[in-house]
C-alpha cells in the first residue's frame, strides 16, 4: 500500500505485446516502489522490460495486468485521454535521443506542453524563462536544435520537462547519446534536480557510472526485479 | 491561437514542398476559376429577366436567321394592329444584320489581322440598346456619341472597335475598303470615324456600319449587275431588339408579332434575349455540362490528391514528432486539429492568392478572360471568384488532408519508443 512518502507504486504488473502470432511477456509480475524524492536507476540486459517500465510509468502504455499508482492516482485504469492530460501536468520525460521539434526554436520547444494548460501568455513565458534558468540555456532561449550542442539539446528537453513542474520525471537514457563530459553535466543536473527541487525521478540506463548517481539501482531481468542491492538512499 | 505559432512554423519546416503544393493549389483553383467565370457569365445571361426584356425576334426556322429588311418597320413598331386599343409598343428598337469580310482582296492572304465583322445597325441606336453600353454614363459613351454624330454626314462611316483597329493598324480618320464574304462582291469603301468606349471591352473587336449605307450598297449591287438585286438582299435582317417593360408587355408583343399576317413568310419567332440565348448555346450543352460536371469536379479532386500527398509525406517524416506531442500529454484530436490546420492555411491561402491575381490580371490587363464563345468575346472574372478560390482550396485542403491527420492522430506512443526486440 503506498503511504504518504510513495511516489510510484508498482503491483504486479505483467506486460505482453503481440508480434505477429507471437505473444511476448515482457513484464511478468512485477512489483516496485519509488518514493517521494528518490532518483531510482533502471539496469538489465537488451529485452528485459526496462523501457516498457518506464513507458507503463509514465503512463504511455497500459498494463495487461496489475495496477501502477502515481502520486497516488491509479493511472492503469485510465482512458487515453485521461492519462494525456495526467502526463501534461504529472510527468516530465526525457528522451535520449532529445526529441525537440526542429523547426521551433528553444523557447518555444520548452513552451509546447505548457499550451495545453489554462495558462496566460505572461505566464507561459515566466515559466519558460525559469525552466531554460534551470538548465543554465537562458542565452540560448531563441536557437533551434539546429544551432545547440547534444548536450544542450538534452538541458532543453530537461527544461521542456520540469516546466509544468510535474512531481515524477522519467528519463530514457539520456546520456546515451551524449559524449563524458556532457553526460556528466547532464547527471549533475538531474542530481541537482532531485535535490533542490525534490523531483523524484526514474530512469532508464545502460551506462554503470550514469546509474552510480541514482540513490537506487534496480536490475530487470526477463520482465522481473533481479535481487536488489541494499537500498543506498543519500541525502 | 496558441496552436498558430506550431502550425505556421510546420509550414516553414520544408518551404520548397509547401512552395510546390501552393503552385499546384493555384494552378488548379486558376482553372476552376476560370471555368466558373465562363458558366456563371453564360448562366446570368441565360436567366429569365422580370422587367426591362429585351425581345428578340428572328427567323423561326432557319439559323442563322435571314429575314428581309422590309419586316424591320413593322417589327420595330411592334407588328401593331391599328385596330387593337390594347396593344404594345416597344419602348426601344433596333435592327441587327452582320456583314462580315476583310480588307485583303486575295482569299488566300486573308487572316484574322484583316478580318473584319460589323454590326449593321442604326448608329443613334448603339446608346440605348447596345448591352454594356447602355449602362455607361454620357462621359464614358462620348467617344461613340461623337463617331455617332459624324455618321450623320459620313454615311460611310464606321465606328471601330480599337482591338480590331490596332490589328489592322488603321487610326480614327483611315479609309479602308472591305471586301464581302458574307455578302459576297459587295465591297464596302468606309472611312473611320469613331471608336467604342473604353469601358465597353466586349466590343473591342467589332464594328458598326449604318444601315441606309449598307443597303445602298445592295443598290449600287443590283445597278451594276443588269438590274439583278443580290442573293443575299432580301436576307439582310439578321434580328430585330425590342424593348419592353415588363412579362406581361412581351406576352402581348409576342402574340402580336405571330399574329401579324405581314411576318409569315419567312415566319418569325419572338423570345427573350434569354431564351435566344439558351437556345444559341444548346449546341454547346454537351460541352457545358462536361465543363460544369466533370473537368470542374476533376480538378478539384486532382487538387485533394496533391495537397493529400505533400501531407502524407510530412506526417511519414514526423511520425515521431507526433508520438512525442503525444508524450507531452497532446490529445489525439489536438494532433489531427494540427495536421488539418497547416493543410488549410496552405489551401486556403492559395487559393484566395490564385483566384485575387486571376481577378485583378484578367479584368486589370485584358478587360476580362479573353474567350469566344458565340458572341461573347471575353468574359469578366466575377468579385465572388475570391471567396471560391478561397473556399476550394480550404475544401480541398481539407478533403486531401483527412487521412493523413488520421494516421498521424493514431501513431501509438508504445510502438514508436518500443525497444521490444
Amino acid at each position: 500500500m503506498a503511504d504518504a512518502e510513495t511516489c510510484v507504486e508498482v503491483h504486479d504488473v505483467h506486460k505482453s505485446f503481440k508480434r505477429g502470432n507471437e505473444v511476448l511477456d515482457v513484464l511478468n509480475g512485477l512489483n516496485l516502489v519509488v518514493k517521494q524524492g528518490e532518483f531510482v536507476a533502471l539496469m538489465g540486459p537488451s529485452g528485459s522490460g526496462k523501457t516498457t517500465l518506464l513507458n507503463l510509468i509514465a503512463g504511455l502504455d497500459k498494463p495487461s495486468q496489475g495496477s501502477i499508482q502515481v502520486q497516488g492516482v491509479e493511472i492503469s485504469q485510465m482512458s487515453e485521454g485521461q492519462l494525456a492530460a495526467w502526463r501534461t501536468r504529472s510527468i516530465g520525460f526525457v528522451f535520449q535521443f532529445y526529441h525537440l521539434l526542429p523547426v521551433l526554436t528553444a523557447f518555444r520547444n520548452v513552451e509546447l506542453p505548457l499550451l495545453l494548460l489554462p495558462l496566460s501568455g505572461a505566464q507561459r513565458r515566466q515559466q519558460v524563462r525559469t525552466a531554460m534558468e534551470i538548465v543554465g540555456l537562458q542565452d540560448r532561449m531563441w536557437h533551434r536544435p539546429g544551432q545547440l550542442s547534444g548536450g544542450q539539446q538534452q538541458r532543453v528537453g530537461i527544461a521542456r520537462a520540469i516546466v509544468t513542474d510535474p512531481s515524477l520525471i522519467v528519463a530514457d537514457e539520456p546520456t546515451g547519446d551524449l559524449d563524458a563530459k556532457s553526460a556528466n553535466e547532464i547527471l549533475n543536473l538531474l542530481t541537482e534536480l532531485k535535490k533542490t527541487l525534490n523531483k523524484t525521478i526514474v530512469m532508464v540506463t545502460h551506462d554503470p557510472r550514469a546509474a552510480e548517481r541514482a540513490d537506487r539501482i534496480v536490475h530487470l531481468e526477463k520482465g522481473q526485479l533481479a535481487a536488489q542491492p541494499a537500498e543506498s538512499w543519500s541525502n | 491561437m496558441k496552436f498558430l505559432v506550431l502550425i505556421f512554423e510546420n509550414i516553414r519546416r520544408n518551404l520548397i514542398r509547401t512552395v510546390l503544393t501552393s503552385l499546384g493549389t493555384m494552378m488548379l483553383v486558376l482553372v476552376v476559376t476560370l471555368v466558373f467565370t465562363v458558366l456563371t457569365t453564360l448562366d446570368y445571361v441565360a436567366t429569365e429577366k422580370s422587367s426591362n426584356i429585351k425581345a428578340i425576334v428572328t427567323e423561326k426556322w432557319q439559323n442563322p436567321s435571314m429575314m428581309p429588311y422590309s419586316y424591320a418597320p413593322g417589327l420595330c413598331a411592334g407588328g401593331v394592329d391599328e385596330n387593337d386599343t390594347t396593344a404594345v409598343h416597344p419602348q426601344g428598337s433596333m435592327t441587327w444584320g452582320f456583314f462580315v469580310g476583310s480588307t485583303e482582296s486575295v482569299p488566300a492572304k486573308r487572316s484574322f489581322e484583316n478580318l473584319f465583322f460589323s454590326f449593321i445597325m442604326e448608329p443613334e441606336k448603339a446608346r440605348s440598346m447596345l448591352d454594356n453600353i447602355d449602362s455607361l454614363t454620357d462621359e464614358q459613351v462620348q467617344p461613340l456619341t461623337d463617331a455617332v454624330n459624324k455618321m450623320k454626314t459620313i454615311r460611310n462611316g464606321v465606328i471601330m472597335g480599337e482591338g480590331r483597329m490596332k490589328k489592322m493598324n488603321k487610326r480614327i480618320g483611315d479609309r479602308i475598303k472591305v471586301y464581302g464574304r458574307n455578302f459576297r462582291d459587295v465591297d464596302l469603301e468606309l472611312e473611320i470615324v469613331g471608336t467604342f468606349p473604353k469601358a465597353a471591352e466586349s466590343y473591342t473587336d467589332s464594328s458598326i456600319i449604318g444601315r441606309e449605307y449598307f443597303e445602298s450598297a445592295l443598290d449600287a449591287y443590283k445597278a451594276t449587275h443588269n438590274n439583278k438585286a443580290h442573293s443575299q438582299a432580301d436576307k439582310s435582317l439578321a434580328l430585330v431588339w425590342l424593348r419592353v417593360p415588363d412579362k406581361v408587355s412581351f406576352d402581348k408583343l409576342t402574340e402580336q408579332i405571330l399574329t401579324a399576317p405581314t411576318f409569315s413568310n419567312p415566319a418569325v419567332k419572338c423570345e427573350t434575349s434569354s431564351t435566344a440565348i439558351s437556345s444559341f448555346l444548346d449546341a454547346y450543352k454537351d460541352i457545358i455540362w462536361s465543363v460544369r460536371w466533370f473537368l470542374a469536379p476533376a480538378c478539384m479532386i486532382v487538387l485533394s490528391l496533391v495537397i493529400s500527398n505533400a501531407i502524407s509525406i510530412s506526417v511519414r517524416e514526423r511520425r515521431i514528432e507526433f508520438a512525442v506531442l503525444k508524450v507531452l500529454g497532446f490529445m489525439p484530436w489536438q494532433i489531427l486539429t494540427l495536421v488539418l490546420g497547416e493543410a488549410l492555411v496552405v489551401g486556403t491561402l492559395s487559393g484566395l492568392l490564385s483566384a485575387t491575381l486571376t481577378y485583378f490580371i484578367l479584368n486589370g490587363v485584358w478587360g476580362g478572360l479573353p474567350f469566344q464563345v458565340a458572341f461573347f468575346p471575353k468574359f469578366a472574372v466575377p468579385i465572388q471568384c475570391l471567396w471560391w478560390g478561397a473556399a476550394m482550396g480550404a475544401i480541398t485542403a481539407s478533403v486531401g488532408s483527412c487521412v493523413p491527420a488520421w494516421f498521424a492522430r493514431s501513431v501509438r506512443v508504445s510502438d514508436v519508443f518500443s525497444k521490444v526486440a
